[in-house]
């Protein structure tokens, strides 16, 4: 995936200006408060118009079909929403095959089947049969995970996966990012720099409408303090940052 | 409750309908060619049972849609004023003493119009409004509903009192009718809508998630949104014009069957249909089995089964 003089603009205002990301392994997408990060990761996703270029795999993004993007990529919501509470997690995993699905049609047993394999691979086969609402958040963070991997796409892109969860189930969570990373690319957007900095990934740091790409070392405290534009290191008894 | 018992107890009100009215059907002469049993039975009970059928299904069924693709609750097209819009349009046309227009009923297609506009105003006022503001999109309907009711009251004011007589009728909801046309134009419109809605009951059910996450697994929610508004508004337009408002239906039956079927909304959309049909057909018969004399209107019986029903939604706050 490749990201260049992207420019994105919503109701009329500029968001984020000219970003340059080539995105070839896993990469961390940190910012404060109101600098576009979900912006950005919707356009990534194709739901939100742009100027510039998004490419997967040499494709412009916008002129790719839905259908096929959907294959593509994959986005992780941070919070389970269903109007519909009755859909058990099987049911709901499987909306996650649409778009591999015949018109029109029911969906198939093959479909069932890396249904079923992907709850199985994510240890959650014995909430099959669970009704949504009955799930507690990190259970619904594992379902998310589950409907997004039965699209068989490349890329994972995680919108702060950890902003519900307790430290129990952030555990529990990053155990099985871990395991993720190691067959998908994975774009993790979060407030969570103790999270991000665990992965030490290339972070793309939003802020003031710019991008500004940290290939290593953004996790530094001064580099930190600089970035967010607070002291780290005179706050450091609150901030217990040391990863260097 | 057991959704057996609830078949059972539709069904046996479906098989007392035909013989349930003023006029009481002779089982022995109704097979009989042209016999006085045969013709009521042909040209006044039967294509009213089917008309109940089919508008109790279809309102049903926009009630499913309307609160699935808005994810709320109390969306039904009539909530979102669509019945109002109906109602003034057939009061204009009976105020302004037109009969016929272009060879139609003109209460039917002012009332046609009077529909089909309001929905085509929510959705050109529901571009105003930001993705999760589903709530204001329902106060847009309550206003709507209050602003046509009052301008029903001024038609009332200035009306005479025959033509005051005849909107309010209208107003009540009536399936009586003689023959088949009516039906036959209801049906091809219903038809339509309930063929459209199964074919895409899987987009429906990643629309009832979120638009976001419709349009993240590959569906145009924009195109198919639009294109459910249009389909159902046309069949719901025809309906009211001809039939008047009947209300309750469309919020009753979707959560019922949700809650005895308790399966996603890809797998009730003929399940509702059918409930829908067979509970107007229940209502009506109810109405014809307990009048004498003149007939309690229909939409005045679904109403006060509906209100009640209502007030324990909004006090149980089900999130379905």
């Amino acid at each position: 995936m490749r990201v260049s003089n992207l420019y994105i603009a919503y109701d009329k205002t500029m968001i984020l200006k000219n970003i340059n990301v080539d995105i070839k392994q896993h990469l961390c997408i940190l910012g404060s408060n109101g600098s576009g990060k979900s912006t950005l990761a919707k356009a990534l996703c194709g739901l939100l118009p742009y100027e510039g270029s998004i490419q997967i795999d040499n494709y412009e993004l916008f002129s790719i079909p839905a259908i096929e993007r959907a294959k593509k990529i994959a986005y992780i919501p941070s919070k389970m929403e269903s109007f519909e509470q009755f859909t058990t997690v099987e049911e709901f995993v499987l909306l996650g095959r649409y778009p591999y699905k015949a018109s029109f049609k029911n969906y198939s047993i093959l479909d069932k089947e890396i249904v079923k394999e992907i709850l199985a691979e994510l240890s959650i086969s014995n909430l099959v049969s669970f009704r949504l609402h009955e799930l507690s958040s990190g259970q619904q963070q594992l379902v998310l995970i589950a409907q997004a991997l039965a699209q068989k796409s490349n890329i994972l892109i995680f919108d702060e996966p950890t902003y519900n969860l307790d430290p129990k189930n952030t555990t529990l969570f990053v155990q099985e990012l871990k395991k993720l990373r190691n067959s998908f690319i994975t774009i993790l957007i979060t407030h969570d720099i103790q999270l991000a900095s665990y992965f030490n990934d290339p972070v793309l740091f939003l802020h003031d409408k710019k991008a500004t790409l940290y290939e290593k070392n953004f996790f530094k405290i001064e580099q930190l303090s600089k970035a967010y534009g607070v002291n780290f290191k005179e706050n450091s008894s609150f901030f217990e940052l040391d990863y260097e | 409750m057991n959704k057996t018992y609830i078949w059972i107890i539709l069904f046996i009100f479906t098989l007392l309908s035909p013989f349930a009215g003023t006029v009481s059907l002779d089982f022995n002469t109704i097979f009989e060619a042209n016999s006085l049993s045969q013709r009521i039975f042909l040209e006044l009970r039967l294509p009213r049972i089917l008309l109940a059928f089919v508008v109790g299904g279809t309102l049903a069924l926009a009630g499913l849609l309307f609160q699935t693709l808005f994810r709320n609750s109390l969306m039904t097209p009539f909530t979102l004023g669509v019945s109002g819009g109906a109602v003034l349009g057939a009061g204009i046309s009976i105020k302004l003493g037109l009969t016929l227009v272009f060879g139609l009923s003109a209460v039917s297609l002012f009332g046609f119009l009077g529909a089909f506009s309001t929905v085509i105003l929510l959705i050109v006022l529901s571009r105003y409004l930001k993705k999760a503001e589903q709530e204001s999109l329902l106060l847009l309907g309550i206003a709507l509903s209050f602003f046509y009711t009052s301008a029903l009251m001024v038609i009332f004011y200035l009306s005479s009192f025959t033509e005051t007589a005849t909107i309010m009728r209208f107003t009540m909801g009536s399936l009586s009718i003689v023959g088949y046309k009516s039906l036959l134009t209801i049906s091809i419109f219903s038809a339509l809508f309930l063929t459209l809605l199964y074919l895409k009951r899987f987009e429906l059910q990643l629309l009832s998630i979120s638009d976001e996450q419709a349009a993240l697994k590959g569906v145009n929610t924009k195109r198919l949104t639009y294109l459910f508004l249009g389909v159902s508004s046309l069949a719901i337009g025809v309906l009211v014009s001809l039939t008047g408002p009947i209300g309750f239906i469309g919020l009753i039956i979707p959560h019922m069957v949700r809650k005895i079927y308790q399966k996603p909304v890809s797998t009730l959309i003929f399940p509702v249909f059918f409930m829908g049909g067979f509970f107007l057909l229940a209502c009506d018969t109810l109405t014809r089995l307990i009048s004498t004399g003149s007939e309690i209107p229909i939409g005045v019986v679904t109403a006060l089964i509906g209100g009640p029903f209502f007030i324990y939604l909004i006090i149980a706050k089900q999130k379905y």
